[in-house]
């Protein structure tokens, strides 16, 4: 097994386990750091599995997508930007 | 993509689809959404369309976003 | 035919019955389970490798998202 291969299975593996732990997880708040794991582990992923120039572009994009969406559920569920000048 | 990553791929992608349907509560539909949208991306990649998942992977969000527009003005009341 | 075939055509068929009969009865469950069967299209175009198609699909896909949504809140408002 080449180490690209061992990486990237390391990656899915940890993709998997983090989705699982979604699963399991009854809290909504608890549930937002296993989902930032499961991005992290699929940006890499991303980034291994096809040697080419340009998968760091489609990794980096993901990458920002993926944060900023986990950002603006949890800026929902803590009532928005409004609420911090009162 | 050897066999190991398409596997997991599936799994992320099927765990995401049975979550969003089974889940009550609107967030954790979306965070079930993101799981599903996880497994997809991978796919496309190995595909060898780089420009179509850099597009779908920020179009995501987006919708995700125009989404949680409907709850914030609901628990606004 | 490739797993992206398969996974797709399963996602589809299950979306498809996820938003015609819903757990609960409202507009954003439904809005929210009408993006399962839109991600099970995109992975069978992906399998017969319609390029155009899969582009033209993801930016058409976020807009119809957006016309949903105005549509929520303008019920929701009267």
């Amino acid at each position: 097994m080449s180490p690209d291969e061992l990486a990237v299975t390391i990656c899915i593996v940890i993709a998997v386990y983090s989705a699982v732990r979604i699963a399991l997880e009854r809290n909504t708040l608890k549930k937002l750091p296993f989902l930032n794991v499961v991005s992290f582990a699929v940006t890499g992923v991303i980034a291994i599995i096809l040697p080419h120039p340009l998968t760091i572009l489609a990794a980096a994009a993901y990458f920002v997508g993926s944060t900023l969406e986990s950002n603006a559920i949890a800026s929902t569920i803590a009532g928005g930007p409004e609420e911090k000048d009162e | 993509m050897n066999e190991v990553v398409t596997a997991g791929c599936a799994l992320l992608v099927l765990f995401g689809t049975t979550l969003t349907i089974c889940e009550r509560n609107a967030f954790d539909k979306l965070i079930s959404l993101s799981v599903l949208v996880a497994g997809v991306i991978p796919f496309i990649v190995a595909r060898g369309y780089l420009d179509i998942a850099t597009a779908t992977a920020l179009i995501a969000p987006l919708s995700t976003i125009f989404t949680l527009m409907v709850l914030f003005r609901r628990q606004e009341r | 035919m490739s797993p992206e075939f398969y996974v797709g055509l399963f996602i589809l068929v299950a979306g498809t019955l996820a938003v015609a009969f819903p757990r609960d009865r409202s507009y954003v469950t439904r809005l929210i389970n009408l993006e399962i069967p839109s991600w099970g299209l995109l992975l069978v175009m992906l399998s017969y490798d319609e390029a155009l198609a899969l582009f033209t699909f993801g930016g058409v896909s976020a807009l119809t998202v957006f016309v949903f949504v105005r549509l929520i809140q303008k019920k929701e408002d009267v």
